[in-house]
């Protein structure tokens, strides 16, 4: 107020105040702005009281827009604020009491406005430039930072701009739009779109064929592919199965099992007792309409997985219904292959209680090692039928080997070699 | 004031008082003394209406002027409209602003830099003294003085002001906004000047599809508005304008704003045949609800023959709209 009557008790004289009254105002205002500036940046507080001024305090989310706005990034701010109005709307619409009624707004966390300041301009000066994958990059590393569960919608939305831009580039024999599909049809999977989220793993899959990508796990995109089309078609053959779409949902597990023989010694298939359970139905389906082939492909896989678990009783049941079942369809090479997985899960079998007797130590079981090396006949389990001999020689080369018997731990391996040697 | 352009002041004067001298006569001699405490109040009230028409005129007479170019005829209209916001609302009130940006604009049209900023620090003065003042206001004042600094040649501060413009538009309109816009195309004009080509159009293409979605929905709403307006009468002081699709401010600023691009892209190394084609395309609609029909149909036309020579049409529908409305309208007795 002081100002103000300074200025109107000259007015009415022609001094050289009065010349210089823009001047002043001037001078003011560049110090208040100053002051307020001041205020706003060291957490200053009085001056409110002092010269009357109103908080004029920007946000931080105003000077991140007005950053991106004075160096030409128009495109980044309409995102950035539109993302911010979304995620209100979003909020309204809940209403209070809701989960996203508790959380913080995008616009009150200055940590995840600086990643998107960061990211959203390197993208768009790398679009101007037209470098798409660059683009592509920066959205991706977006995509990623949201990791929260309450930012899924961010990372979701980030993907989405991914794939859009991946169309766009021609530079990489169209390895990020492979990936692209991918991460679409994760995102379509977790929402339970499980037909969109096939589509896009399909052509993630076709993208991928014979190529040698690999993600940060070492694993292939396209063994990857196999993986996630497995799973899904699994998922929909259950909905199927639901539906009483018997035939359909055979024709699906037919294309999973597919996906799954595809990869088999490749991937590790997810071993999780939801993937049994849907082998056994598979199985159960197959015996009921006598597809006698996707009964046996069942019956191996299940035995293969129960085999890699350890649990060598249950893969001895599966391999000899194979077996059984492979013989009645005339196919020699398949018998076998059966026969000789029969072998294997039944040596595993074995070398339980062969193991425990070694690792025991004690004189008994040395005689009863003893014994057993004299007569080579069965031990103490179940009497050998099928792939005795090669039973036979595999132990002995135990016996004979100077390695430690930790090493007999990784069975997994030896389980391959052996198959290759039959 | 000195130099050889004083009839224009003159005329300018006169053009002015034509539309107000009735008006000021009473504005300027106190009144008789009024009998009743009604009479008194009646009096004022009817002083303080000719005052808010004389500024009204004056304000609007300037606005016209500045619009049209004309920008140092326009100051003595624009301070004609400012002293009377003084006396009526007083010197530190909100409702100066658009007196003193006007102002401050035809200042700094006519070449008089100083005075223009000395007019601005005043809005601005205003400004910080009003605690809860609305970002539609502000964002004006950022506009006048993103403009004035792109005047003075300071292309920094003029981005900065420019992007507060903005962003405040977009709080208030909407980010597609035609009144968002507005800033977009200053600031594209300063990146332009800057030698930032890129993204100066980038930023053109922003400002033209605002325009253009904005032009398409006045369309389609003014067509489906049945054509029964009541007769206006001549007797009514406020000028409708809410039945308009739209206000004056909009119509020279579309012309202005579209123009001005579409000279840029037609004089761009590198064509962009779609681009070109969209500012004819909104260009067509303003003037075809400007009720400016052959012109309408020269710019329609033009862009539908740049749109047939691209490999694939980009949404010539509302295009095609166009020219179907024109092609009936003549026939049509209206």
């Amino acid at each position: 107020k002081i100002e103000l009557t300074l200025l109107e008790g000259n007015k009415n004289t022609p001094s050289l105040l009065l010349n210089c009254r823009g001047l002043f105002l001037r001078a003011v205002l560049v110090i208040c702005n100053y002051l307020v500036r001041r205020r706003t940046e060291y957490g200053f507080k009085g001056l409110k009281s002092i010269f009357l001024i109103p908080s004029n305090r920007n946000s931080y989310k105003k000077n991140i827009c007005i950053d991106m706005l004075r160096q030409g990034y128009h495109k980044s701010f309409s995102e950035l604020f539109s993302l911010i109005e979304k995620w209100n709307a979003l909020r309204e619409a809940a209403g209070p009491g809701s989960a996203i009624w508790q959380q913080k707004s995008l616009e009150e966390q200055p940590d995840k406005l600086d990643q998107l300041y960061h990211f959203l301009t390197r993208a768009e000066a790398a679009q101007r430039a037209g470098h798409y994958e660059e683009v592509y990059d920066n959205q991706l590393n977006l995509a990623y930072y949201f990791n929260d569960p309450e930012d899924k919608w961010l990372s979701n939305y980030f993907h989405e701009r991914c794939f859009n831009t991946a169309k766009l580039i021609t530079t990489d024999i169209r390895k990020r739009e492979a990936q692209a599909h991918a991460n679409m049809g994760l995102i379509k999977e977790e929402q339970g779109h499980v037909l969109k989220a096939a589509e896009y793993y399909e052509t993630f899959y076709h993208l991928t064929v014979g190529s040698t990508w690999k993600d940060v796990t070492g694993h292939t995109y396209n063994s990857l592919a196999s993986e996630y089309l497995w799973r899904i078609y699994t998922l929909l053959a259950d909905k199927m199965l639901e539906n009483k779409e018997h035939q359909q949902a055979i024709k699906t597990l037919k294309k999973a099992l597919k996906m799954a023989k595809n990869g088999r010694w490749k991937i590790t298939l997810s071993h999780s007792a939801e993937t049994t359970k849907r082998l056994e139905e598979f199985m159960k389906a197959a015996e009921n309409a006598h597809l006698s082939q996707s009964q046996v492909d069942a019956c191996v896989l299940l035995g293969n997985i129960h085999n890699e678990r350890g649990s060598y009783k249950e893969a001895c049941e599966y391999f000899s219904q194979a077996y059984e079942t492979a013989k009645t369809l005339n196919n020699l090479a398949l018998v076998d292959e059966t026969k000789a997985y029969c072998g294997i899960a039944k040596a595993h079998k074995l070398m339980v209680p062969f193991n425990s007797h070694i690792e025991a130590e004690d004189l008994i079981s040395l005689k009863y090692l003893l014994a057993w090396k004299e007569s080579r006949s069965d031990m103490c389990t179940d009497p050998l039928t099928v792939g005795k001999t090669l039973v036979m020689k595999y132990i002995s080369a135990v016996l004979s080997s100077t390695a430690e018997l930790s090493k007999f731990n990784n069975r997994e391996k030896q389980g391959e070699n052996r198959e290759e040697k039959i | 004031m000195a130099t050889g352009d004083k009839d224009h002041h003159k005329a300018d004067w006169v053009s002015i008082h034509q539309q107000t001298c009735q008006l000021l006569i009473p504005t300027r001699t106190s009144l008789p003394c009024p009998t009743t405490e009604r009479e008194r109040k009646r009096g004022t009230e009817q002083l303080l209406r000719r005052q808010k028409y004389i500024i009204d005129a004056a304000f609007s007479t300037a606005q016209e002027l500045v619009w049209a170019g004309k920008h140092e005829e326009a100051r003595p209209a624009a301070l004609h409209a400012l002293r009377f916001s003084i006396e009526v609302y007083g010197s530190d009130s909100l409702q100066l602003l658009p007196a003193y940006l006007l102002l401050a604009e035809a200042c700094a049209g006519a070449g008089h830099l100083p005075e223009a900023s000395q007019y601005l620090s005043q809005a601005e003065w205003i400004i910080l003294r009003t605690p809860d003042c609305s970002a539609a206001v502000q964002h004006k004042l950022h506009r006048s003085l993103g403009l004035f600094c792109a005047a003075k040649g300071d292309f920094e501060k003029a981005l900065y002001h420019l992007a507060n413009d903005v962003y405040l538009a977009s709080s208030t309109f909407g980010l597609t906004s035609i009144e968002a816009s507005g800033g977009y195309f200053h600031m594209a004009d300063v990146f332009f000047r800057q030698n930032k080509v890129d993204i100066a159009n980038s930023l053109y293409t922003e400002v033209t599809s605002a325009w253009h979605s904005f032009l398409l929905k006045s369309l389609q709403a003014q067509q489906q508005v049945p054509k029964s307006r009541p007769e206006t009468s001549v007797f009514t002081e406020d000028r409708e304008v809410s039945e308009e699709p739209l206000t004056e401010a909009q119509q020279v600023e579309g012309i202005r704003v579209l123009n001005a691009i579409l000279d840029i892209r037609e004089q761009a190394p590198t064509q962009q045949p779609g681009e070109t084609a969209r500012v004819l395309h909104a260009l067509a609609m303003l003037h075809y609800l400007l009720m400016d029909v052959p012109k309408a149909r020269e710019l329609g036309l033009k862009a539908f023959e740049l749109l047939k020579q691209l490999p694939q049409q980009e949404s010539p529908e509302p295009l095609g709209y166009l020219l179907a409305l024109m092609n009936v309208e003549p026939s049509s007795t209206k």
